[in-house]
């Protein structure tokens, strides 16, 4: 069924005489005033690749510190099939869709990783959402695409989502379009226009799209393995697509000071064309932009995070930055060094010279918080989210299972948590909340881990303005 | 036609978890039989990309690997035949007697290692 309620009857205006009639909010900066504060989390949780005999699930959290189960998961959307690994999911809709009457913020799109599979989550009933329909693995595999990621509505209803690989695990990837029942409409891109893909981002009133890249599932999926970047198997590049023909126009090489660009996020402001990616393996943060005189896009390191030695270690620990976000007022990027154990905000009031606000050194390998509550860490700060006004992120500890078991081996015997820090955007400084602590090693069927991290009125890694 | 069947005997080293032996045709997959039987074993794809299924050739036909770790007497791909590539295995892991379980069926009795620890031997951490 579709969200739209009622044939629309505003024709959607690209000359931004802006109507708001359909979901989120006219502009970010309505966003950070007429929001609320979030009072539920959804976070994706997972059992893929343990000997726990059940299904990866959807957590409800509780974020109201004035609600007895404040801190609690209080819903457990079960997916029918074991073996998903949920990972990254979105919205039907957001901001960029304000223009579409009738339209509303309701169903939850929830991709399996490494299934394949597609789940349609109605969440009507903000406190206990239902699954409503599920894409099998075999209708994408006839697109000959497989490893769904990135999540995002599109202006006009539909939904376009990362495809990491093709039906057999091998590259090329592409990218999977839903129509707004919920169907898949076929494949977005013209085949063949990138080989890697991961996440992307896109800024429609400056018709472009930026994608980044992983690698082919079957190169991620069993691990990280050194040989696979000897060989050459990780990705280093940035593609940026003429939006409205979804044909890519240029690509950008980061060299090996960007290997694995994965997180990819333009500012919120729908005139800029900056933009921000972090560089996991190379433990580097690139700036993006388009060039006033060229027209063509440009790319700079502007943040670089030294390895540390460590005693326990043979070689010197990358820092691994595996997750970014810029805050709504487009003033902070917030970032997780997930090896490391560090969550740390620059300000970026000017994009090419990110000056570092703070930081907080928590969990991973040399944080100096290692438990909460006594509760111990067992792995850095991973996904990360941010409230509308800037002032307070979460963040969970989970990256990918089969990561996770190479590097910390203990997040699958104890559980993700998930952690909250307070931020003071006016003074730049993070404190952690040691009251909050929400634990995923006490589920019922055993310790899940958790993964992404959205709130129920858009936030700062789903949102986009047209 | 009857198709045949080969009894495979599932362990899980560092488990605690009674070992376990089901009848797997030879037209079906050990995950999928492992299924039919009410038994839980670790996957994800299924199409063997993914590496959540893998298992670990103990013993076939009764011929044991050697006590050297990483040279096997067992021949891995004598004792499975595989649906589609296994594409999720490099070499040195199939040499050294891993099987993906989603997309592999018996061709002889055998005894497997199974579980969510044996697809963490597949790859180690490259710092540490």
């Amino acid at each position: 069924m579709s969200d739209v309620n009622e044939p629309s009857d505003v024709e959607p205006d690209h000359e931004h005489d802006h109507h708001h009639e359909g979901p989120g909010y006219a502009t970010p900066q309505a966003a950070i005033e007429e929001g609320e504060r979030e009072e539920l989390a959804y976070v994706m949780s997972l059992y893929v690749g343990t000997d726990v005999d059940a299904p990866d699930f959807v957590s409800v959290v509780d974020l109201d510190p004035d609600s007895d189960t404040y801190c609690e998961i209080v819903d457990r959307i079960e997916l029918p099939n074991r073996g998903d690994e949920l990972h990254h999911f979105g919205w039907n809709a957001c901001s960029s869709s304000c223009h579409m009457e009738g339209l509303e913020r309701r169903h939850l799109i929830v991709p399996g990783q490494r299934s394949s599979r597609i789940h349609v989550i109605d969440a009507k009933d903000r406190r206990n959402p239902e699954l409503e329909t599920v894409i099998e693995p075999e209708e994408v595999f006839e697109y000959d695409l497989s490893a769904p990621h990135t999540v995002h509505c599109i202006p006009d209803g539909e939904i376009l989502i990362s495809m990491l690989g093709d039906a057999d695990g091998e590259l090329p990837g592409g990218f999977l379009e839903l129509n707004d029942d919920f169907e898949i409409e076929g494949r977005w891109e013209p085949p063949g226009e990138i080989e890697m893909n991961y996440d992307y981002w896109y800024q429609p009133r400056q018709n472009v799209m930026v994608s980044s890249e992983w690698a082919a599932p079957k190169t991620y999926y069993p691990g990280f393995d050194l040989e696979d970047v000897e060989a050459g198997n990780y990705g280093q590049r940035l593609h940026f697509w003429d939006w409205e023909a979804g044909t890519v126009e240029q690509t950008i090489d980061l060299g090996e000071e960007g290997l694995i660009p994965l997180e990819v996020r333009f500012l919120h402001t729908p005139e800029s064309t900056h933009g921000f990616v972090g560089a996991a393996l190379s433990s580097n943060i690139f700036h993006f932009w388009r060039d006033g005189e060229s027209g063509e896009y440009r790319a700079e390191k502007v943040i670089d995070f030294e390895s540390r030695e460590h005693d326990d270690w043979d070689m010197p620990v990358p820092a691994l930055p595996t997750d970014i976000l810029i805050s709504m007022d487009d003033r902070y990027l917030f970032g997780s060094n997930w090896l490391h154990g560090e969550v740390w905000m620059y300000d970026i009031s000017d994009p090419s010279n990110p000056r570092r606000a703070d930081s907080l050194s928590v969990g991973g390998t040399f944080g100096e918080v290692q438990e909460v509550q006594n509760r111990e860490l067992s792995a850095g700060p991973q996904m990360i989210q941010l409230s509308l006004d800037g002032e307070r992120l979460y963040w969970t500890t989970s990256l990918f299972s089969s990561w996770d078991e190479q590097f910390y081996p203990e997040e699958g015997e104890r559980g993700s948590v998930m952690l909250k820090a307070d931020v003071d955007p006016r003074k730049g400084t993070m404190e952690l909340d040691e009251d909050f602590l929400v634990d995923w090693g006490e589920c019922p069927e055993g310790p899940a881990r958790a993964h992404e991290i959205r709130w129920p009125d858009g936030d700062c890694t789903s949102d986009v303005w047209q | 036609m009857v198709s045949q069947r080969h009894d495979v005997t599932l362990e899980w080293p560092d488990a605690d978890r009674e070992t376990r032996t089901i009848a797997v045709d030879e037209d079906e997959t050990v995950l999928e039989a492992a299924e039919r039987s009410g038994i839980a074993l670790p996957f994800g794809c299924r199409t063997g990309a993914c590496g959540t299924c893998t298992g670990r050739l103990l013993e076939a036909d009764g011929a044991e690997p050697t006590a050297a770790d990483d040279e096997r007497t067992v021949d891995v791909d004598g004792a499975f035949s595989y649906r589609r590539s296994p594409r999720a295995l490099k070499d040195r892991h199939r040499t050294a007697g891993y099987v993906l379980l989603c997309i592999a069926s018996p061709r002889t009795d055998c005894r497997l290692a199974v579980g969510a620890n044996v697809h963490t031997e597949l790859v180690e951490n490259p710092w540490k």
